[in-house]
Protein backbone atom coordinates (compact mmCIF):
# COMPACT_ATOMS: atom_id res chain seq x y z
CA UNK A 1 0.00 0.00 0.00
CA UNK A 2 2.83 2.20 1.34
CA UNK A 3 4.79 1.47 -2.05
CA UNK A 4 2.08 2.03 -4.28
CA UNK A 5 1.46 5.50 -2.81
CA UNK A 6 5.64 6.50 -2.96
CA UNK A 7 5.09 5.19 -7.02
CA UNK A 8 2.07 7.01 -7.54
CA UNK A 9 3.81 10.35 -5.92
CA UNK A 10 6.71 9.66 -7.80
CA UNK A 11 5.32 9.81 -10.76
CA UNK A 12 3.02 12.93 -10.66
CA UNK A 13 5.67 14.85 -8.99
CA UNK A 14 8.63 14.78 -10.84
CA UNK A 15 11.10 17.78 -9.58
CA UNK A 16 14.19 16.83 -9.00
CA UNK A 17 14.27 13.31 -10.40
CA UNK A 18 17.61 14.77 -12.92
CA UNK A 19 19.69 15.86 -10.07
CA UNK A 20 19.61 12.66 -8.67
CA UNK A 21 20.11 10.63 -12.11
CA UNK A 22 23.48 13.26 -12.51
CA UNK A 23 24.49 12.24 -8.84
CA UNK A 24 24.36 8.29 -10.04
CA UNK A 25 25.54 8.64 -12.85
CA UNK A 26 28.49 10.85 -11.28
CA UNK A 27 28.73 8.12 -8.65
CA UNK A 28 28.94 5.28 -11.37
CA UNK A 29 31.97 7.28 -13.29
CA UNK A 30 33.62 8.04 -9.89
CA UNK A 31 33.08 4.67 -8.85
CA UNK A 32 34.80 3.16 -12.76
CA UNK A 33 37.75 5.18 -11.40
CA UNK A 34 38.65 4.74 -8.17
CA UNK A 35 37.66 0.88 -8.48
CA UNK A 36 39.98 0.80 -12.01
CA UNK A 37 42.84 1.98 -9.75
CA UNK A 38 42.55 0.27 -7.20
CA UNK A 39 42.70 -3.26 -8.68
CA UNK A 40 45.72 -2.30 -11.31
CA UNK A 41 47.61 -0.63 -7.79
CA UNK A 42 46.87 -3.79 -6.20
CA UNK A 43 48.30 -5.99 -9.33
CA UNK A 44 51.39 -3.65 -8.97
CA UNK A 45 52.07 -4.45 -5.77
CA UNK A 46 51.52 -8.23 -6.34
CA UNK A 47 54.43 -8.06 -8.90
CA UNK A 48 56.36 -6.15 -6.43
CA UNK A 49 55.74 -8.17 -3.55
CA UNK A 50 57.12 -11.52 -5.85
CA UNK A 51 59.88 -9.83 -7.06
CA UNK A 52 61.01 -8.91 -3.35
CA UNK A 53 60.33 -12.83 -2.82
CA UNK A 54 62.49 -14.03 -5.19
CA UNK A 55 66.25 -15.29 -4.59
CA UNK A 56 68.28 -16.85 -6.53
CA UNK A 57 71.97 -18.12 -6.08
CA UNK A 58 74.74 -18.97 -8.90
CA UNK A 59 76.60 -21.70 -6.89
CA UNK A 60 78.92 -23.18 -8.95
CA UNK A 61 80.03 -22.11 -12.79
CA UNK A 62 82.23 -25.01 -14.27
CA UNK A 63 84.24 -25.63 -17.52
CA UNK A 64 82.31 -28.72 -19.09
CA UNK A 65 82.58 -29.36 -22.86
CA UNK A 66 81.20 -25.80 -23.11
CA UNK A 67 80.18 -24.52 -19.45
CA UNK A 68 78.27 -25.16 -16.68
CA UNK A 69 75.97 -23.40 -14.78
CA UNK A 70 74.81 -24.17 -11.12
CA UNK A 71 71.68 -22.01 -10.53
CA UNK A 72 69.83 -22.61 -6.53
CA UNK A 73 66.15 -20.97 -5.91
CA UNK A 74 66.40 -20.10 -2.02
CA UNK A 75 62.81 -18.24 -2.81
CA UNK A 76 59.44 -19.21 -2.15
CA UNK A 77 58.40 -18.84 -5.73
CA UNK A 78 59.77 -20.50 -8.86
CA UNK A 79 61.95 -18.44 -10.76
CA UNK A 80 62.13 -18.08 -14.62
CA UNK A 81 66.05 -17.06 -15.56
CA UNK A 82 65.76 -14.63 -18.80
CA UNK A 83 68.78 -13.15 -19.59
CA UNK A 84 72.74 -14.82 -18.63
CA UNK A 85 75.57 -12.40 -19.01
CA UNK A 86 79.59 -13.67 -18.89
CA UNK A 87 81.38 -10.55 -18.36
CA UNK A 88 85.34 -9.95 -18.27
CA UNK A 89 87.63 -6.56 -18.96
CA UNK A 90 87.61 -6.93 -22.50
CA UNK A 91 83.63 -8.40 -23.39
CA UNK A 92 80.16 -8.09 -21.71
CA UNK A 93 78.77 -10.93 -23.32
CA UNK A 94 74.86 -11.52 -23.23
CA UNK A 95 72.57 -15.04 -23.94
CA UNK A 96 69.31 -15.39 -23.61
CA UNK A 97 68.14 -18.11 -21.90
CA UNK A 98 64.95 -19.94 -20.42
CA UNK A 99 65.34 -21.82 -17.44
CA UNK A 100 62.66 -22.43 -14.92
CA UNK A 101 63.87 -23.34 -11.23
CA UNK A 102 61.08 -24.38 -8.26
CA UNK A 103 61.18 -23.23 -5.27
CA UNK A 104 64.48 -24.74 -3.28
CA UNK A 105 65.51 -26.62 -6.20
CA UNK A 106 68.85 -26.49 -7.48
CA UNK A 107 69.43 -27.11 -11.29
CA UNK A 108 72.25 -27.45 -13.72
CA UNK A 109 72.49 -25.60 -17.09
CA UNK A 110 74.63 -26.75 -19.48
CA UNK A 111 75.44 -24.80 -22.77
CA UNK A 112 78.23 -25.91 -25.26
CA UNK A 113 78.01 -22.71 -26.98
CA UNK A 114 78.95 -20.90 -24.40
CA UNK A 115 82.97 -20.79 -23.68
CA UNK A 116 84.27 -19.03 -20.06
CA UNK A 117 86.77 -16.43 -20.77
CA UNK A 118 90.45 -17.13 -19.61
CA UNK A 119 91.37 -14.87 -16.60
CA UNK A 120 88.70 -13.38 -14.22
CA UNK A 121 84.73 -13.31 -15.20
CA UNK A 122 81.35 -12.24 -13.72
CA UNK A 123 78.51 -14.43 -14.27
CA UNK A 124 75.37 -12.62 -14.08
CA UNK A 125 71.89 -14.06 -14.30
CA UNK A 126 68.61 -11.94 -14.39
CA UNK A 127 65.17 -13.32 -13.46
CA UNK A 128 61.77 -12.29 -15.71
CA UNK A 129 60.92 -10.06 -12.74
CA UNK A 130 64.11 -8.11 -12.87
CA UNK A 131 66.46 -9.83 -10.29
CA UNK A 132 69.87 -10.62 -10.65
CA UNK A 133 72.33 -13.32 -9.36
CA UNK A 134 76.24 -12.29 -9.48
CA UNK A 135 78.81 -15.12 -9.25
CA UNK A 136 82.49 -14.05 -9.40
CA UNK A 137 85.45 -16.63 -10.42
CA UNK A 138 88.91 -17.38 -13.13
CA UNK B 1 2.22 17.63 -44.81
CA UNK B 2 -0.21 20.91 -44.75
CA UNK B 3 -1.64 20.11 -41.69
CA UNK B 4 2.15 20.06 -39.82
CA UNK B 5 2.52 22.84 -41.50
CA UNK B 6 -0.26 25.04 -40.52
CA UNK B 7 -0.59 23.02 -36.58
CA UNK B 8 3.13 23.86 -35.47
CA UNK B 9 1.37 23.85 -31.49
CA UNK B 10 3.96 21.21 -29.40
CA UNK B 11 7.41 21.50 -31.83
CA UNK B 12 9.07 23.53 -29.47
CA UNK B 13 8.71 20.71 -26.43
CA UNK B 14 10.15 18.35 -29.27
CA UNK B 15 12.98 20.09 -30.13
CA UNK B 16 13.97 21.25 -26.57
CA UNK B 17 13.84 17.52 -25.36
CA UNK B 18 16.28 16.41 -28.69
CA UNK B 19 18.18 19.46 -27.59
CA UNK B 20 18.80 17.86 -24.41
CA UNK B 21 19.01 14.57 -24.97
CA UNK B 22 21.97 15.29 -27.45
CA UNK B 23 23.79 17.71 -24.82
CA UNK B 24 23.13 14.84 -22.08
CA UNK B 25 24.70 12.68 -24.62
CA UNK B 26 27.77 14.66 -25.72
CA UNK B 27 28.12 15.43 -22.04
CA UNK B 28 28.15 11.58 -21.00
CA UNK B 29 30.46 11.14 -24.20
CA UNK B 30 33.10 13.68 -22.73
CA UNK B 31 33.12 12.53 -19.17
CA UNK B 32 33.38 8.60 -20.32
CA UNK B 33 36.64 9.71 -22.37
CA UNK B 34 38.33 11.62 -19.91
CA UNK B 35 38.12 8.74 -17.43
CA UNK B 36 39.32 6.92 -19.94
CA UNK B 37 41.93 9.13 -20.22
CA UNK B 38 42.77 9.64 -16.57
CA UNK B 39 42.58 5.90 -15.56
CA UNK B 40 44.73 4.93 -18.82
CA UNK B 41 47.18 7.31 -18.25
CA UNK B 42 47.33 6.47 -14.23
CA UNK B 43 47.82 2.70 -15.64
CA UNK B 44 50.50 3.50 -17.41
CA UNK B 45 52.39 5.39 -14.67
CA UNK B 46 51.76 2.28 -12.28
CA UNK B 47 53.11 0.08 -14.66
CA UNK B 48 56.33 0.68 -15.56
CA UNK B 49 59.46 -1.28 -14.33
CA UNK B 50 62.79 -0.73 -15.45
CA UNK B 51 66.29 -2.87 -14.56
CA UNK B 52 69.69 -2.08 -15.43
CA UNK B 53 71.38 -5.63 -16.47
CA UNK B 54 74.68 -4.21 -17.13
CA UNK B 55 76.57 -1.37 -17.45
CA UNK B 56 79.60 -1.08 -19.73
CA UNK B 57 82.59 1.69 -20.44
CA UNK B 58 83.72 1.90 -23.77
CA UNK B 59 85.50 4.27 -25.26
CA UNK B 60 83.71 7.66 -24.83
CA UNK B 61 80.46 6.02 -23.83
CA UNK B 62 78.37 4.13 -21.24
CA UNK B 63 76.76 1.54 -22.70
CA UNK B 64 73.43 0.30 -20.23
CA UNK B 65 71.43 -2.86 -21.27
CA UNK B 66 68.06 -2.20 -20.05
CA UNK B 67 65.05 -4.35 -20.03
CA UNK B 68 61.31 -3.81 -19.59
CA UNK B 69 59.71 -5.51 -16.61
CA UNK B 70 56.88 -3.90 -16.52
CA UNK B 71 53.24 -4.13 -17.93
CA UNK B 72 53.57 -1.01 -20.51
CA UNK B 73 55.84 -0.26 -23.09
CA UNK B 74 58.51 2.36 -21.99
CA UNK B 75 60.37 5.13 -23.88
CA UNK B 76 63.87 6.77 -22.41
CA UNK B 77 63.83 10.56 -21.82
CA UNK B 78 66.61 11.89 -20.24
CA UNK B 79 70.04 9.87 -18.53
CA UNK B 80 71.65 12.04 -16.12
CA UNK B 81 75.63 10.80 -15.44
CA UNK B 82 76.55 12.64 -12.27
CA UNK B 83 73.37 14.95 -12.38
CA UNK B 84 73.99 16.10 -15.75
CA UNK B 85 71.87 15.16 -19.01
CA UNK B 86 73.16 13.26 -21.61
CA UNK B 87 73.20 12.52 -25.60
CA UNK B 88 72.36 8.93 -26.12
CA UNK B 89 71.02 6.82 -28.71
CA UNK B 90 67.34 6.63 -28.66
CA UNK B 91 65.54 2.96 -27.03
CA UNK B 92 61.88 1.85 -26.89
CA UNK B 93 60.83 -1.01 -25.18
CA UNK B 94 58.06 -3.14 -25.28
CA UNK B 95 56.95 -5.51 -22.45
CA UNK B 96 59.85 -7.83 -21.69
CA UNK B 97 62.62 -6.36 -24.16
CA UNK B 98 65.58 -5.47 -23.42
CA UNK B 99 68.44 -3.45 -25.37
CA UNK B 100 71.51 -1.24 -25.24
CA UNK B 101 71.24 2.44 -24.32
CA UNK B 102 74.78 4.09 -25.46
CA UNK B 103 75.45 7.17 -23.61
CA UNK B 104 77.92 9.37 -24.80
CA UNK B 105 80.92 10.52 -21.88
CA UNK B 106 84.12 10.94 -21.64
CA UNK B 107 84.33 8.95 -18.33
CA UNK B 108 87.67 8.58 -16.73
CA UNK B 109 88.88 5.22 -15.26
CA UNK B 110 88.45 3.43 -11.77
CA UNK B 111 85.78 6.22 -10.90
CA UNK B 112 82.11 6.25 -9.20
CA UNK B 113 79.65 7.10 -11.61
CA UNK B 114 75.91 8.29 -10.88
CA UNK B 115 73.82 7.25 -13.62
CA UNK B 116 69.99 7.99 -13.73
CA UNK B 117 67.74 6.56 -16.61
CA UNK B 118 64.03 8.77 -16.82
CA UNK B 119 61.46 7.32 -18.49
CA UNK B 120 59.13 9.56 -20.46
CA UNK B 121 56.42 8.81 -17.76
CA UNK B 122 58.75 9.97 -15.23
CA UNK B 123 60.26 6.48 -13.72
CA UNK B 124 63.46 6.55 -13.15
CA UNK B 125 66.33 4.27 -12.34
CA UNK B 126 69.51 5.37 -10.71
CA UNK B 127 72.59 3.89 -8.96
CA UNK B 128 76.21 3.88 -8.74
CA UNK B 129 78.57 2.35 -11.33
CA UNK B 130 82.54 2.11 -11.07
CA UNK B 131 84.70 2.65 -14.10
CA UNK B 132 87.29 0.33 -14.75
CA UNK B 133 90.67 0.63 -14.18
Amino acid sequence: MLWTITCRRLKRDRRGISNIIVIALSLVIILAIVSNIVLWNYEMNQVDWEKMRENVIITNVERVTGSQFTFENDGGLTVHLVSLWIINSTDHQNYDISVFINSAETKNYLREDISLPTGGYTVKVVTERGNTAVYSGS
Amino acid sequence: MRKLSRNRRGITPVLSSLLMTVIAVAGMSIAITATYVITDGLHDNMGERLIVEDVWFTSGQVSLYLRNVGKVSIKVAVVYVNRTDQSFTSLELEQGKHGWLNVTYSWSADSAYEIKVVTRRGTNVVDYYMSPS
